[in-house]
Parts: C-alpha cells; structure tokens; sequence
C-alpha cells in the first residue's frame, strides 16, 4: 500500500482550474521532487495536501485512509499528518527559535511542556542550531530560519513532509546547510514531497521526480529518466532550458 | 534685557501648579484610554466589518482629523446644550479630546491590521492552530508591536494638548500657570515652570513606555 495516493485531484483559485486529474502515489520513505515551469501547479499541490486550499474534487488518501478536507476540525487532524515548509520561512516573529518550536507541540498537542522542549533542543541540534536558540527570527540569516522552519515542521511529527521551495529566497552560500539538513532527514526515511528547482540536488537525493505543467503532472519516473532521457517534449524541452544555465 | 528673573515671588505656588500637572495627567490618560478603544473599535470595523458600517467610521475620521480640537470642544461646549445635552468644562474637554484622538488612533490601528503577516498566519493554520490561538499568539503580538511606538507618540502628544483645557476653565497645568500669572505678574518665571512641568510629565511617560516597549516588544529604539 502507498503511503500517500493521490487520485484524480482537482482544484481551483476562484474561477481558475489550477490542479488538474493530478494522480500521484509515493511509497513510504519516497522523496519525490515535484518540478516545472512557475505556474504549473506544484505548490498548489502542496497547499492543497496540507490544507490551506481546499480541493474541488479528488481522493487523497494516507496509508490507506481517506484525509478529509471539508471541516476546520477534520482539517486539524490532516495537519498531524502533513508538515509544511514554506519559500519564505514564515517563522513567528515575536518567539526565539525555541519557541518556534515548541509552541504547536504545546497549544495544539497540550503536552508537556518539558518533554517538548527536550525534544526541540535536540530538534535544533539536529539541524545544527544549538547555540542559536534563543535567537528571533530577525536575529537570524535565511539559511538559519529555514532550518529553524524545518525543526518546527518536525516538532509535530509528521508523517509526511512537504518542503515548498525551501531554498529560493536563499543567498546562494546558504542554500548548502538546508540542503544538507534534508539529506539528513532523507537518509533517515521520511517521506517527503519536494518542490525545487535545485537540480542538482533534486537528482542526487529524489527517488522519483514529477514533472508538472499547467496543473498536470505530464512525466513521472527517476531522476535518470527525466534528466537524462525524458519521454514527453514539454519535458524534455523544460530540462533542456534549466540544465543550460 | 532689563527684566529680571524672580522666582522667589512664584515658589509658594509650586505645588498648587504640580495639582495642575496632575490633573493634565489625568486627562491626557483617560482621553489616551478612550480614544484607544474607540479608535480599536472603529479599525477592525474597518478591517472585518460590513460595507455598510465603514461610511459613518469614515466621515468621522474625515471630520475629526480635518476641523480644529479646540472647535470640535467648543461645539461639544455650546452646541449640545442646544439639544439637552450639558457637559461640564471637564467633561467636554474629556469627550473632545477622546474623539479627536479616536479619529487618530483609528488610523493609526488601521495601519496595524493592515500589517498583519498572513503567511505567519498560514504556518500557525498548517501547525493545527486553532484560530483563537492563531490571533492571541500571532496575529496580536505582531500588532502591539507594530503599533507600540505610534501609541506612545500619541499618548505624548495627547499629554501636550491637555493644555487646550485652560480656555474652558478646567484648571489643569496651564489653567493654574494663568492663575499664577494674574496674581504675581511673574509671566516668564511661571510660564518657564510649567514648561519644565510639561517637560517631566512627557519624561516620565517617555521612560515608561520605552521601559514597556524594550521589555515586551523588543523595541530598541531609544526614548528621546
């Protein structure tokens, strides 16, 4: 059994179709990178699996179970199941990297709050944020916040991560210490669902990539396959244009 | 200059002048206090409320913020009378003073529900906040923030103004400088006093809120 299905999944942005019949299945411990044309619908897929837009048709499906989207409380439970990281770190503000981390663990799961912050002190380290704890955000540089937004996803424990062009609003010297921070999590079996447009990357740590445009998944197998020997023209001439620069 | 300073004619007035202080103080707090609420209410009417509702919070802010404090008073003064309504000096001091400021700070607060971070909002919405959780942990501490150092220079200047309340009689710092001056004719001995006055009131204010500000806000700006 797949540990995500995706079937038949449709949604729109107003009046806008901007995912459409997107079926996808990742087996557990999968890393699948998501690419394509800005447009084409890949982190409306993410915000779509985490719930922040609401499909208008289609299945999603965890270990077998139907996630439900249509209630704000059934909505909570999906986000114990799904763990996004956005482009743009989107950290609190008014809380150091600690609290970043433990607050969810605490308000929303109400437990202890000791044991969360054991946990999330171990979380910082694991992203090797130990003497950056008491930092806030603006204290911090991109490459720190995102791997501050990484630990807060993993604060939850998720079943599924989903990282949105987590290293795009990243000077490119700091793009290392995040990429290496997933290649941790990857070498450790999370499931993971990625956007990016860091192909070299995407090639070295994706066991399927998914090519995306205009809302539809148009190519999907490894990344040999897709770099080296794509099978449709919408594919092969994206790959073309991004391995030229 | 052929005058001389004697400030030994005005000495025995100094406490009756630090009543006045007091009573400026007041005013400017409770005006501070009620122009904040008002001017809460009117911008997240603004911010969340129905079409209809922002036309009348619009006209008020148009008037109040384009016609003279001490016009609006003497309105409030004169003009209610007319339709039953009597406000002592104080009280219409008080009530002028807070609406004008309502129609100030409405603006200012717009300005911070404006600010609000939506992708903050977002990530609190993807970590199962609930929504209550989301604005007292996200939303409302970025605003209070946002919104600290404006409120602050309000308040100051809300303490300034309080000296419009001597032309209707309410003897607060100003008042009571007039006073002084009628009996001892010490113009520039007392009137430099006040001002010293005005200065420790706004001082101390200054400090306070600088105080609030570094400690909850982590605003680092420095007070003076």
């Amino acid at each position: 059994m797949p540990h995500l299905a995706i079937d038949n999944l449709n949604a729109d942005y107003g009046a806008t179709p901007i995912l459409r019949d997107v079926d996808l299945s990742v087996e557990r411990g999968e890393i699948v990178a998501i690419i394509g044309p800005s447009g084409s619908g890949k982190s409306t897929l993410l915000r779509v699996l985490t719930g922040l837009l609401k499909p208008r048709s289609g299945r999603v499906e965890i270990a077998g179970e139907v996630v439900n989207y249509t209630s704000a409380a059934a909505l909570r439970k999906v986000r114990d199941r799904f763990a996004i990281v956005f482009q743009q770190y989107n950290l609190f503000q008014n809380m150091t990297a600690l609290r970043n981390v433990t607050i969810a663990p605490t308000i929303v799961k109400k437990r202890n709050a000791a044991e969360v912050e054991r946990e999330a002190r171990a979380l910082l380290e694991k992203v090797g944020l130990s003497h950056r704890i008491d930092a806030y955000p603006d204290e911090m540089s991109g490459g720190q916040q995102q791997r501050v937004a990484i630990a807060r996803a993993l604060a939850l424990k998720p079943e599924i991560l989903l990282l949105d062009e987590v290293t795009s609003a990243l000077d490119p010297e700091l793009v290392a210490e995040v990429l290496d921070t997933i290649r941790t999590l990857a070498s450790e079996g999370m499931t993971m669902l990625i956007v990016s447009h860091e192909m070299a990357f995407v090639r070295e740590v994706a066991t399927k990539v998914v090519f995306m445009a205009d809302g539809r998944i148009v190519e999907v197998g490894p990344p040999a396959q897709i770099f080296d020997a794509p099978q449709t023209e919408r594919c092969a001439e994206f790959v073309r244009r991004i391995l030229r620069h | 200059m052929s005058y001389t300073l004697q400030f030994g004619q005005v000495t025995p007035y100094l406490g009756y002048l630090a009543g006045g202080a007091w009573l400026a103080l007041q005013l400017a707090a409770i005006a501070f206090v009620l122009g904040w609420a008002i001017g809460l209410g009117c911008a997240s009417t603004l911010h969340y409320g129905p079409r209809w509702a922002r036309w009348p919070i619009r006209a008020y802010v148009v008037f109040f913020l384009n016609t003279p404090l001490l016009v609006q008073i003497f309105f409030l003064y004169f003009a209610l009378p007319d339709w039953g309504i009597l406000l002592g000096s104080f009280q219409a001091v008080v009530l002028g003073m807070s609406l004008n400021a309502g129609a100030y700070l409405t603006e200012i607060q717009r300005a911070g529900f404006n600010s609000i971070r939506q992708a903050e909002v977002e990530a609190a919405e993807t970590l199962g906040f609930t929504r209550v959780q989301s604005i007292r942990y996200v939303v409302l501490p970025h605003i209070l923030k946002v919104l600290f150092p404006p409120l602050s220079n309000q308040y100051i200047i809300l303490t300034m103004t309080t000296s419009i309340a001597a032309i209707f009689g309410v003897e607060e710092l100003t008042g009571r400088t007039y006073n002084i001056n009628a009996q001892t004719f010490r113009s520039l001995e007392i009137f430099s006093i006040a001002a010293l006055y005005y200065v420790v009131l706004t001082l101390i204010a200054s400090a306070a809120l600088y105080a609030v500000g570094r400690y909850f806000f982590r605003i680092k700006r420095s007070p003076f």
